[in-house]
């Protein structure tokens, strides 16, 4: 009986180890895939080989030495940083609202954001492209934060007021009976505990606006404001006799390697806030 | 009496405190969003197309006609059936990979189950057109890495096939990046769920007499309905406005538009064919069928006793 319960447990342990490795496979191939292309030199490029067998980087030094792309790195960056420190300020502000004042139209204000959040951004292309093209901002670094900021404050204010409900609020009542201001209360009670869900969100919402690519195609024309998924799909045509693989890879390595780290650096929290909105507590 | 009236006050108070903190948030939410909603259904009834866009010619208004024209196109019922299908197979697949997935991490131990979250949280932070790319370079048809190996393993047929001529073919192929790059959510949100399972409850299943299967059937997949519920639909929604991969997988919209969906048709009228009147009509029928879903996305959140607020 023990036996057979062995045996068992080996043979199901395997199964797992199994599975557990074709799923590895099937998540990480690709990733590899294309940081190893990136790394091959123009004639073995093709052959297949999983681990390159002459490193070069050729391709890193032929994209840095394009302003087409470094323009694209700068123009991303930028992008990406003010759109998600405005959209985290003012989703702060209004979580900190929902989270601790009671007001009429409360509940209907959570289910607005998340509706918007659900908003198929498609439809607003025209009407933005439009609009832009009134105001001038079109193919301008405004031109695509103000976009970005709509679509990530709704995610911004869904994410903070799920982290905001869980803060003991009353200990900001607390340092008030022991003394300290309001300011101090909120300085070093209130901003400590919320600081990990702001930061959490930050995270959120610049992977967002990093890896916007309806936006960053039809919003902007030039090198002025195309951000690197946009310029990314511009690399394809770039030229028929030179075959372009190497340099869009080592390009798409460039934007994604920094959100891996980033992502597996702050992993835990960033799981926190992926969940935050579906599971309590 | 008194104490109904200091409720009253408070909440005065507190909704006038609301409003300052609600207020800019709100302003950037209404003109950055209820304007361009607003200019979407306005020119959904216009003529609007490149002279009108560019060359300043006067607009005609021309009510439903867009929809009319919209509604009669056979490729828009095309379209949007494929939109559904192709969204649901996504969704199938995403959840099925992410839950199983989910039941790995919590029967594995930390280093396997670690191995497996940074897999995870690779694949889902893979820009979409990054994503998108390697996928398609990994099914080359000639220089592909899956090519290869498929023939390398025996298969001589698959030397130059091309995983996007085929439309199914071509579909699955998206799907397959679509689900490695949304796996990861679900399976997140799975995993804390089922570890949110207090452990007892599995014991005296299993003091019971229930097997493994039998006690995920009957005690741990009704506790984690909800959740899953709220995992379905929001992969509905994401798979529903899919853009990126198949625009760029597909070359936007495959051989003859064939793996089209709603989304890549919108922009192709809009900007290809710069018939933006038309295209702003298939923004509007987006936007019905997906509030609609998330009406069901708020009703599943509600039902399950989930404090918006």
């Amino acid at each position: 009986m023990a036996l057979t319960g062995g045996a068992d447990t080996t043979a199901r342990k395997a199964k797992w180890w199994f599975v557990n490795a074709v799923v590895v496979v099937y998540a990480l191939v690709p990733v590899l895939w294309i940081a190893s292309l990136s790394f091959k030199t123009k004639e073995t490029i093709n052959d297949g080989n999983f681990v390159p067998r002459e490193w070069t980087l050729e391709n890193y030094r032929a994209i840095f030495g394009t302003s087409e792309f470094v323009r694209a790195l700068v123009n991303s960056i930028g992008i990406a940083l003010i759109a998600t420190a405005i959209a985290v300020v003012l989703g702060t502000m209004a979580a900190y609202a929902i989270a601790r004042l009671d007001f009429p139209g409360k509940r209907a204000l959570v289910g607005v954001s998340l509706l918007i959040a659900m908003f198929p951004q498609v439809s607003l292309v025209s009407p933005l492209f439009e609009m832009e093209r009134g105001l001038g901002l079109f193919d301008t670094w405004p031109g695509l934060i103000l976009p970005y900021i709509t679509f990530a404050l709704p995610l911004a204010i869904y994410t903070l007021s799920a982290f905001f409900r869980e803060i003991p609020w009353e200990l900001e009542k607390a340092a008030k009976m022991d003394g300290a201001t309001p300011a101090q209360a909120f300085l070093k009670v209130i901003a400590p505990l919320a600081a990990p869900g702001v930061f959490t969100t930050a995270i959120l919402v610049f992977i967002f606006c990093w890896n916007d690519f309806l936006f960053a195609i039809s919003l902007t024309s030039t090198e002025r404001s195309r951000t690197v998924p946009a310029a990314l799909s511009f690399f394809t045509g770039s030229s028929q006799f030179e075959d372009p693989t190497g340099t869009i890879c080592a390009a798409a390595v460039v934007i994604t390697v920094p959100i891996i780290l980033f992502v597996l650096f702050f992993q835990r929290r960033i799981v926190a806030g992926l969940t935050s909105g579906a599971v309590k507590g | 009496m008194s104490a109904g009236d200091g409720m009253t006050t408070t909440r005065r108070g507190d909704a006038l405190a609301a409003a300052r903190y609600l207020a800019p948030a709100a302003l950037v939410l209404v003109g950055l969003l209820g304007y361009p909603m607003y200019q979407l259904v306005l020119i959904s009834f216009y003529d609007y197309g490149q002279e009108q866009a560019s060359a300043g010619a006067p607009l005609t208004f021309i009510g439903f006609d867009n929809y009319q024209r919209l509604f009669s196109e056979p490729q828009f019922w095309g379209v949007l059936g494929q939109t559904v299908a192709f969204a649901a197979a996504c969704v199938a697949g995403t959840l099925l990979v992410g839950g199983a997935l989910a039941v790995l991490a919590s029967r594995v131990r930390a280093v396997p189950r670690t191995l497996l979250f940074l897999a995870a949280l690779g694949a889902w932070a893979t820009p979409a057109v990054a994503g998108s790319t390697v996928w398609l370079f990994l099914f080359d048809a000639d220089l592909g890495l899956v090519n290869e190996v498929l023939v390398g393993l025996g298969i001589h047929d698959m030397a130059g096939y091309s995983w996007t001529y085929d439309k199914l073919v071509a579909f699955a192929l998206v799907a397959g990046e679509v689900i490695w790059c949304s796996f990861p959510f679900v399976m997140v949100t799975l995993y804390a769920g089922i570890r949110a399972i207090p452990a007892e409850v599995l014991e005296a299943a299993t003091l019971d007499g229930a097997s493994t299967w039998r006690a995920t059937r009957s005690v741990v997949l009704p506790l984690l309905r909800p959740l899953i519920a709220v995992a379905t639909i929001q992969s509905i929604i994401w798979d529903f406005k899919l853009f990126t991969q198949i625009y760029v997988m597909t070359g936007g919209g495959g051989v003859a538009g064939q793996n089209l969906v709603l989304n890549v048709y919108a922009y192709q009228q809009a900007f290809a064919a710069s018939d933006y009147g038309l295209g702003s009509a298939i923004g509007v029928v987006m936007t019905v069928v997906l509030l609609v879903v998330t009406l069901f996305y708020l009703r599943a959140l509600r039902r399950r006793g989930e404090e918006l607020a």
